[in-house]
């Protein structure tokens, strides 16, 4: 290492500036396809990503990218555009969302366009990536999680598809997308937004590489990686060293064993190699089931986990990833899935469990390290949802990103309280109630934090929140695919659990009927959904929060006095004081 | 006599422009505690300069425009008002939840914001309004009733109400206004409604809650300012700077302070375009103001400033949305105090840190440790160590020296001089970043528009920032080291009015149109007939923000007219708005239906004659005819001409390298570069 540490030191400030000027192509990316994506997926909740990769197929660099699409997948995919199309030209687009090239899961359409130089030599490709609010399966859903395999989830899969030639799209490719895409135009819309933002990058890199030259930006990426490694390896030479080994266990649903499925993560951390290894093939085989979970995804699962628990400023790119060793399972069920196994639901539910379960792991070899779990996603509140506009008779789809919680508290910090689930990390928007209201026909009655639901600990998880709503005037179909009942997040180093999640179909007497975890459910008029989604599991023991702490959160009503007493052993008078002498005696 | 006076975070900058039209610029410290005082002692300074009583002085002024920093100092330090949020039954954790979103996907040391009012002074209403105004639960006066009485137990200052769907129907609103008049009459409140009406409950009752909380402290400010200023013989019109870029009357501010959030910047791109303009410049502008801690970046586009919706107080996401339109200002945490650091991987990095006013950088003397940009351009020879902020601070070579071969050249392995560039230039570099973004929002070619340097230390590397860019030139106003408070003085008198119509191009609403325009431009008319002093022109100006459907953030397009009359006018209004997206966003849908959201006018007035201001010029200290040996990018160490701006010749090019000096900042112009004095008294540099 050490010619290359004196090639960087002498480069230290171009580094830094060539650094931030991939990361604002990123950004620029990102902040065309916000403003111009046609669904609420795109524009109101974010649901996206854009990224950049070397000729070598290598993750450069994925600002404010959500990191279940980009740790891994890009480097995959980029690499499969290169097999089925050895030649590549300036103005080639293609479309890809294969599991089994690559992509995360079958909903993340992704346009891939290379960036070629003036003399035909492939530089860079950009990547842009989006959750899209339909897809053509077979149900109204993007997260088809009982699909038995890929035929009955239903979508059009394009292993890297050549959309757009001499940057003119091939209007064949749009025509079979037409069809079978609900809601087309709304499928345009963001289709032509996504190839904005890929425009957008491409113009920006060539002129980039006109401005610095090729080889001085290849002699960049060559150095940004070393130095990424660099960083890498300190930052796992500071953690304790050890093999931890923890699980987390995914609720039943239709097509899995009666039991759940449980995932287990054996993780090995050696601070003097600088390595950190992530074994996870001790695992079920694949299912007839949309829950498998791709390989993008399951290696991105399980370096979210080692990223959050390592210094944050530590670049993530293919150069820090040198040092993460992950052990898949070929056909696994989270592992490599062979065709034509579905992966409807990647990106989240069993992804998730291979997230948690590695980051209890980590905990398990350690203080300091680690993380509570981050409750599960895909609650009602955050349902694909369908029918017909009655303002309008148009038809609509889209997903809701109506409240979620779900944080877990950490080493150092409380949770931070909106990560929606653990591979988005908080990146995903919020809807406005009024926006939804205005573009889909919903009345959301209420949506609210629930006292008492958080993981307790010394650093405690997110509380959960409850969101009620129903269609408004017509009916509405709507899939979810919920976990989180029975197996609600654990905590960490004594931390306590989070309050299950839980769903309700409330019918027009008032009457409430508990919901299946995984449900495709028409919701007629007057009838409402209840949503509770989970928060996070806690760090550390509750009797170990700060007190001050304890107070704040009897003062906001997260949590009761009662409890304040009972799990955090602080004794909190009826005019919101801590009584120090009681809470002393408690904690003894 | 006019008098523009600006109070910033160190310094209270006063601009006083005579019936001659010459112009006379005093700095004096701001006073946190009392800012009025600093205003004060700054008119003191000038009245002396004048040789006359304040009383004196001030009965000669017609007109005080005034920008402040009190509000958002207020919110930063939390010293705002105890302040009640009223929200729709079954939503109250709107400000809890915000909009979601996050920077740092990795970085669980950041705790997660608490929101602006917290949950324990956060009141729900039993009342619901759906989305196309009707109403679906009526208000419940009992629980009403006891919610008041809840709020004077707990004892608050102010209270912000912000319900679902007021914009579309205020009848809830309206109601609890006059209700909490009735049995609260001594607590000042906001209507979300009435101040802000956009759809996203998040933003308008973030911009709701914080304009509440600043009630009672900025009706004290303005009210002091008012009076102080009138029993020192003030009798002219007193106005204060918006975060609109236009100009409120005091006591009109006062009842909606939100509007004075970045009353301090929002000025330097009104600056901007006088001086860009003055210069016959081209149609887009970039501002760039740089102080010591901030480089805060505006635009000026289509001879229009651009505004934005999101302007967040603090970072985005860890801070508070404003929720309110402002003219869009990319602050970085950049500027002459920023120190510099190599990591343990041996990357350079400079800023956000400062080291601020005080202790300040290395070379100040003052106990600062870390290296500064400020340093490194000492070092570099850029910065004249006798003779900086007018000779008022004497700076220290050797110290500086010193913590930047310590800190920065050696761990980078670099000659102490290349050290320093490598801190320029990383420095530069992230105020590149905060340009791109901006421009990048706006749909700006750097390539096609002038680069305007204010701020004491825009002079450092701002060549630099303009080539990197592509920036065919850079204006250096003459008033550029307080170029907010020249931007209040020399600008016109702005308002600009708004109003939401949403209609599409499919089927477009042609009369609704009409009468939202005709009422807009009524608006205008109103704030002409009542600007209370003598008007030399004006214009007014109409646009809207459009959307393809399905879209949700919108972008403004300027009308030709002031009418949308037949389908002629459409096709053209449509085929603008296609332009402007295929330009900003690379693509166009011509396809689609547009749809317009939106609707605004803009006022503005003329208040001072054509031709320049006339900067009397301070040139004590500065000698022409000097050398000083300055490193620069390939050349190295060189014999450097130093130049007072006063005493180049008007009109005449000069070639670099140069040191460019004024009384209060220093230009550096590299070997590259050219330059000269333009009849407007600006430096113009061709990078």
């Amino acid at each position: 290492m050490n010619d290359l540490n004196s090639v960087y030191r002498l480069d230290g400030a171009k580094l830094a500036v060539l650094a931030n000027r991939f990361g604002g192509i990123c950004r620029k990316m990102g902040n065309t396809l916000l403003r111009t994506g046609r669904s609420g997926v795109l524009n109101r909740a974010k649901d996206f990503s854009c990224c950049i990769v070397t000729e070598g197929c290598q993750l450069l660099a994925a600002e404010e990218s959500l990191p279940i699409h980009v740790l891994s997948g890009p480097d995959i995919m980029a690499r499969s555009m290169l097999d089925q199309h050895p030649v590549v030209r300036r103005g080639d687009v293609f479309l890809h969302n294969s599991p089994y090239h690559g992509c995360s899961h079958p909903a993340d359409h992704s346009l891939l366009m290379p960036v070629i130089d003036d003399h035909g030599n492939h530089q860079f490709t950009v990547l842009v990536k989006a959750h899209q609010a339909d897809i053509g399966n077979s149900l109204p859903t993007t997260y088809h999680a009982t699909a038995i395999d890929v035929y009955e989830e239903g979508a059009l899969i394009f292993p890297a598809v050549k959309v757009a030639e001499d940057y003119r799209v091939n209007d064949d490719i749009v025509r079979m997308c037409r069809m079978r895409i609900r809601v087309p135009d709304q499928w345009h819309g963001d289709f032509l937004a996504m190839l904005g933002a890929a425009f957008i990058g491409e113009r920006e890199l060539l002129k980039l590489g006109r401005e610095m030259g090729w080889a001085h930006l290849k002699q960049f990426t060559a150095q940004w990686f070393d130095y990424s490694e660099t960083r890498m390896i300190e930052a796992v030479g500071r953690m304790p060293m050890g093999t931890g080994e923890a699980t987390s266990r995914h609720d039943p649903i239709p097509g899995t064993p009666p039991e759940g499925i449980e995932i287990r993560s054996k993780v090995t951390v050696s601070p003097k190699q600088g390595s950190i290894r992530v074994d996870l093939r001790d695992n079920p085989d694949a299912m007839r089931s949309g829950l498998n979970v791709s390989e993008a995804c399951t290696r991105t699962a399980a370096m979210i986990a080692v990223f959050n628990s390592i210094d944050p400023t530590v670049p993530k790119n293919a150069g820090s990833f040198r040092r993460i060793y992950i052990d898949l399972k070929e056909g696994g069920v989270v592992g490599v899935p062979q065709h034509p196994t579905s992966c409807s639901a990647a990106t989240t539910n069993l992804a998730d469990r291979v997230q948690n379960a590695t980051m209890l792991a980590l905990a398990d070899i350690g203080q300091g390290i680690g993380m509570g779990e981050i409750g599960p996603v895909l609650p009602p509140s955050v349902a694909v949802v369908s029918g017909t506009d009655p303002r309008t008779d148009l038809p609509f789809v889209n997903q809701l990103f109506l409240g979620h919680t779900g944080g877990a508290g950490t080493p150092s910090e409380d949770a931070w309280m909106t990560m929606l689930h653990g591979g988005n990390g908080g990146m995903c928007f919020i809807d406005s109630v009024e926006l939804d209201e205005i573009y889909t026909p919903i009345l959301v009655k209420g949506r609210r934090l629930l006292a008492d639901s958080e993981g307790a600990g010394k650093f405690r998880g997110a509380p959960a929140i409850e969101v009620e709503f129903g269609p408004d005037n017509c009916r509405m179909q709507a899939a979810f695919v919920a976990d989180g009942n029975e197996n609600p997040p654990q905590g960490a180093h004594d931390g306590g659990s989070a309050a299950p999640s839980d769903q309700y179909h409330i019918k027009k007497d008032g009457e409430r009927e508990r919901l299946p975890q995984s449900s495709q459910v028409w919701i007629e008029d007057g009838e409402r959904l209840l949503s509770v989604a989970a928060g996070g599991g806690g760090y550390g023991s509750p009797a170990e929060r700060d007190p001050k702490r304890v107070l704040e959160d009897v003062r906001e009503g997260i949590v009761s006095r009662d409890r304040a007493a009972k799990v955090y052993r602080v004794v909190i008078t009826s005019d919101l004081q801590i009584d120090w002498a009681e809470t002393r005696q408690l904690r003894g | 006599m006019r008098i523009a006076c600006d109070t910033g975070g160190t310094f209270t900058d006063l601009i006083v422009e005579d019936e001659a039209g010459t112009v006379k610029m005093y700095k004096a410290s701001t006073t946190p505690n009392d800012p009025v005082d600093g205003v004060l002692n700054s008119l003191v300074l000038a009245a002396e300069d004048h040789g006359v009583s304040i009383e004196a002085f001030l009965s000669q002024c017609d007109l005080l425009v005034h920008g402040t920093t009190h509000a958002i100092n207020a919110i930063i330090t939390g010293n705002t008002a105890r302040t009640a949020f009223l929200t729709t039954e079954g939503h109250p954790d709107v400000l809890v939840l915000r909009e979601g979103g996050r920077l740092e996907p990795f970085n669980f040391t950041i705790p997660y914001p608490a929101p602006y009012v917290p949950r324990h002074l956060t009141f729900e209403v039993p009342e619901r309004i759906k989305s196309d105004g009707s109403i679906l639960k009526p208000l419940d006066a009992a629980a009403l009733f006891d919610i008041v009485l809840r709020l004077k137990e707990v004892d608050v200052e102010a209270i912000a109400v912000c319900l679902l769907w007021a914009v579309k129907n205020p009848v809830h609103e309206i109601r609890i206004g006059q209700f909490l008049e009735e049995h609260l009459p001594h607590i000042p409140y906001t209507l979300g409604h009435k101040l802000n009406p956009v759809l996203r409950e998040y933003r308008r009752a973030s911009a709701t809650a914080i304009d509440a909380s600043l009630k009672p402290l900025m009706q004290d400010y303005l009210g002091g300012l008012t009076s102080r200023l009138d029993a020192s013989g003030f009798a002219g019109r007193l106005l204060v700077v918006t975060s609109q870029g236009g100009m409120l009357e005091a006591k009109t501010l006062a009842q909606h302070p939100i509007y004075a959030i970045n009353s301090g910047p929002a000025m330097a791109p009104i600056a901007g375009r006088w001086y860009a303009a003055a210069s016959g410049a081209a149609d887009s502008a970039i501002i760039a103001d740089t102080g010591g801690t901030t480089y805060d970046v505006s635009l000026v586009r289509d001879d229009s400033i651009p505004k934005t919706s999101e302007t967040w107080i603090g970072r985005p996401f860890y801070g508070h949305m404003t929720g309110f339109p402002s003219i869009d200002i990319k602050s970085v945490g950049a500027g002459g105090g920023s120190i510099a650091h190599v990591d343990s991987g041996g990357v350079l990095h400079v800023g956000p840190q400062s080291a601020g006013a005080d202790p300040g950088p290395v070379c100040y003397g003052k106990g600062g440790t870390h290296a500064t940009l400020t340093d490194a351009c000492l070092v570099l020879g850029y910065l004249d160590p006798e003779f900086f902020l007018g000779g008022t601070i004497t700076l220290d070579v050797a110290s500086a020296t010193h913590a930047l071969a310590e800190q920065i050249a050696k761990p980078l392995e670099l000659p102490l001089e290349e050290a320093a560039l490598a801190v320029v230039d990383v420095a530069t570099e992230n105020m590149i970043q905060a340009i791109a973004e901006i421009t990048v929002n706006q749909g700006i070619d750097p390539a096609n528009a002038v680069l305007v340097g204010g701020g004491g230390a825009a002079g450092l590397n701002s060549v630099l920032i303009a080539r990197r860019l592509g920036c065919p030139k850079i204006v250096f106003p003459e008033t550029g080291a307080a170029l907010s408070a020249a931007g209040a003085l020399m600008s016109d008198l702005r308002q600009e009015s708004r109003a939401l119509h949403f209609t599409a191009s499919d089927q477009f609403d042609f009369d609704g149109v009409k009468q939202v325009l005709a009422s807009l431009k009524q608006q205008g008319e109103t704030f002409l007939q009542d600007v209370g002093i003598e008007i030399l022109g004006h214009s007014l100006e109409f646009g809207v923000e459009a959307r393809y459907a399905g879209q949700v953030w919108e972008l403004e397009v300027s009308l030709t007219k002031d009418q949308v009359e037949d389908p002629g006018d459409l096709a053209h209004l449509v085929e603008r708005f296609h332009e402007t997206h295929e330009r900003v966003f690379a693509v166009r849908d011509p396809g689609s239906v547009v749809e317009f959201v939106s609707w605004s006018s803009s006022v503005s007035c003329r208040v001072r004659r054509e031709g320049r201001p006339v900067l009397a010029h301070e040139t004590s200290g500065l000698a022409s005819g000097k050398r000083r040996q300055a490193y620069f990018h390939g050349a190295g160490l060189t014999s450097t001409p130093v130049f007072p701006l006063s005493a180049l010749e008007s009109e005449r090019e000069y070639e670099g390298a140069a040191l460019i000096e004024t009384p209060f900042t220093t230009i550096v112009i590299d070997q590259a570069a050219r330059f000269h004095k333009d009849r407007s008294g600006s430096l113009i540099v061709h990078p």
